[in-house]
């Protein structure tokens, strides 16, 4: 499915280098199986010469961009290291030192910035998050069960007779029914297009971002190439992941719905509009008034649109979800650069679905884990997230929130733009609460050889120098 | 935007000390002064001056202050050299004019006075939320409308230069103390009210 419009702009445009994508992770770069399974791990090193040992043994195992789907493979594995983790594995303190200050400072430290108050704050997360004992994270996709297994075994291997490295939380997850999430929409339907990184997959408006958006060692944006963290070999191909992990209260949202709307039609409506997809994943600005199971079926158009002609936001609200964290040419004509703002999306759900028409709570835990991958954290995840997800003053709605992912805390307002007169909706709660996260650097393969052949009390001169 | 200001009352206790300091301090200070003063404390032991107010000042970004959701920064610069006879000669160009201002949407109001016979530039200007994190978004959306401004200033880096920051933290000087009449309401917000505002009186007129 190669797009027409897509090699039209490459013959014109300046040709990016090629992506070495056989050096990228393929968590980077590429989406999800489908149907997936699988498990993330969270590793705690005690001890640096074991922490490269593990390494030694995993990296044969990591998955490059670009066979990350061979049909040799059984599933594919991806790792990063918070701040913590690369200081346990002996990074050289002149390295350590080069990182940009939030990923030093990690997820937990910049609440404020980030609004993870209350309910989502630090301190109501889950262990190990946010604690200075998550080092490794694993990231381990698979196609079925048994895949996963023996995935999960090379994992085991890689440190069973190492006692200083400690495994500090596993948790599974997996697709739910027909690719929905569990408020019961198909999600995972846009992300940036990396220049480089191979045609498109599908049709679409948007153009193609400059991959050192989203790896490091290429011209981003901005038409700058990473100089740190040094040395070059541990930042060449590498990039930062925001994860994210999300209880949703289904029944809370089904509840509200449903006292906000007078007929099942109409909570559909509402619901989409919070979305700003309706449930198959079909646009609002493409169908706004029913869903569209084809066209949200369709990869070709559900992600192919612009706000262009909904300037007044009657088909998709400003304030709806999808608007909020990625405005297309929604706010083109203010002095924000939409360009600079993006990250890769790679998310999976944990949980059993909450059985249809069910309004009270089950206890269960279910929800979403994201990784946010991008070179700039600061200007990518920290900015959407303080910026576009947690406030409304860019779209003219005072303090409004997401209403969806914001941090509502029963007395949210979601504003529907309408004709004669706007509705809007009171008393939003928490439909999502931010069960834990960290930031990490996710290095290319090579990067990960350097840090596992790292020598004790390696000179700082020796990385200074390059 | 995000970080709210929490108004945390002080303790009587902490007042009073406060109110003893600043009292021995105006005992050695002009009589009009000491004698003001003890109006001041008057009024703001009783009545409606003793209610706790909306917003108290916080730290915008790394230097600046902040009521609620506005911000303000200052800074004062040497002026590179010819650098105040252009920005004057721009200014009076522009006669007043930053209609241009209105697209970053978050600008209250700007001032440029030139200090020290025309050797500095005091550059004054409250706004919404932080500007940090738009640093980049200016740099590629109004480079020039910033670059004709400041390089009148020794050593401006350019907007697009990763070390503007540093240069602006490095001649700001924050604000000891700042009065916002409206501390939470942003450029938008008002916009967003006068609009309202218009639409309520139309109405009202056409229902008389």
């Amino acid at each position: 499915m190669l797009s027409i419009k897509e090699s039209a702009g490459e013959t014109l445009s300046m040709r990016a280098p090629a992506l070495e994508t056989s050096d990228i992770q393929a968590t980077v770069l590429r989406p999800r199986p489908k149907p997936y399974c699988g498990e993330y791990v969270v590793l705690r090193i005690g001890n640096a010469e074991q922490g490269r040992e593990m390494l030694r043994r995993v990296l044969p195992h990591i998955a490059p961009a670009d066979e990350w789907w061979a049909p040799s493979a059984l599933g594919w594995l991806g790792i990063a290291f918070t701040f913590e983790g690369l200081k346990a594995l002996g990074v050289p303190q002149a390295s350590l030192d080069s990182f940009p200050i939030e990923f030093r400072q990690g997820m937990a430290a910049r609440a404020a910035i980030l609004h993870d108050f209350g309910a989502n704050a630090p301190a109501n997360w889950e262990y190990p998050f946010g604690t200075p004992d998550v080092h490794v994270a694993l990231a381990i996709y698979a196609k079925g069960n048994q895949d996963l297994q023996e995935v999960l075994e090379i994992a085991r291997k890689s440190h069973h007779d190492l006692p200083q490295i400690a495994v500090v939380y596993r948790m599974a997850f997996g697709e739910l029914p027909e690719g929905r999430n569990p408020f019961g929409f198909k999600d995972g339907l846009h992300n940036p297009h990396v220049e480089g990184s191979g045609p498109a997959a599908t049709t679409r408006e948007e153009p193609s971002i400059k991959p050192g958006e989203f790896v490091m060692g290429y011209p981003d944006e901005r038409g700058e190439t990473a100089n740190v963290p040094i040395p070059l070999e541990l930042r060449r191909n590498g990039t930062f992941v925001a994860i994210r992990k999300f209880y949703m209260d289904v029944a809370a949202f089904r509840k509200y719905l449903r006292a906000q709307a007078s007929s099942p039609e109409e909570e559909e409506l509402l619901a989409a509009k919070m979305v700003g997809r309706w449930r198959s994943g079909a646009p609002l600005v493409l169908t706004p008034d029913h869903d569209d199971p084809s066209l949200g079926g369709d990869a070709n158009r559900n992600n192919n649109f612009r706000y262009a002609d909904d300037k007044k936001g009657l088909k998709c609200p400003f304030s709806a979800h999808i608007r909020r964290v990625n405005p297309r040419d929604a706010l083109k004509d203010d002095v924000v650069a939409t360009n600079l703002h993006h990250f890769l999306r790679r998310g999976t759900n944990y949980g059993s679905p909450l059985p249809d028409g069910v309004l009270e709570d089950d206890g269960a835990e279910r929800g979403g884990v994201f990784l946010l991958i991008g070179a700039h954290l600061q200007r990518q995840f920290e900015f959407v997230q303080s910026q576009w997800v947690t406030d409304g003053n860019f779209i003219s709605h005072g303090t409004e929130q997401d209403p969806l992912i914001g941090n509502n805390d029963g007395e949210g307002v979601f504003t529907i733009p309408k004709v004669p007169v706007r509705r809007r909706l009171q008393g939003l709660p928490s439909f999502v609460s931010v069960r834990g996260g960290e930031y990490c650097f996710m290095p290319g393969l090579r990067a990960l050889r350097w840090i596992a052949d790292l020598k004790p009390m390696m000179e700082a001169d020796d990385v200074r120098s390059r | 935007m995000t970080t709210q200001t929490p108004t945390r009352p002080e303790s009587d206790q902490a007042v009073e000390k406060k109110i003893a300091r600043v009292r021995e301090l105006y005992a050695t200070g002009p009589e009009v002064g000491k004698t003001a003063l003890e109006t001041l404390i008057r009024e703001l032991k009783s009545g409606s001056s003793r209610r706790e107010p909306a917003t108290r000042m916080s730290s915008a970004g790394r230097v600046g202050s902040r009521q609620g959701k506005v911000s303000e920064l200052l800074f004062i610069v040497p002026f590179a050299p010819g650098g105040a006879e252009r920005l004057r000669a721009l200014l009076e160009l522009r006669n007043g004019d930053f209609s241009d201002t209105d697209r970053v949407g978050t600008v209250h109001d700007m001032r440029f006075v030139f200090l020290d016979n025309d050797t500095k530039l005091l550059f004054a200007t409250a706004y919404d939320g932080e500007w940090d994190p738009y640093i980049g978004d200016f740099a590629a959306t109004i480079p020039d409308g910033l670059d004709v401004l400041f390089s009148a200033c020794e050593g401006w880096p350019g907007i697009r230069n990763p070390e503007v920051k540093d240069w602006i933290a490095k001649y700001q000087i924050p604000a000891v103390g700042w009065y916002v009449a409206h501390p939470d309401l942003t450029v938008r917000d008002i916009q967003r009210l006068k609009r309202i505002g218009k639409a309520a009186e139309e109405f009202l007129d056409k229902i008389q």
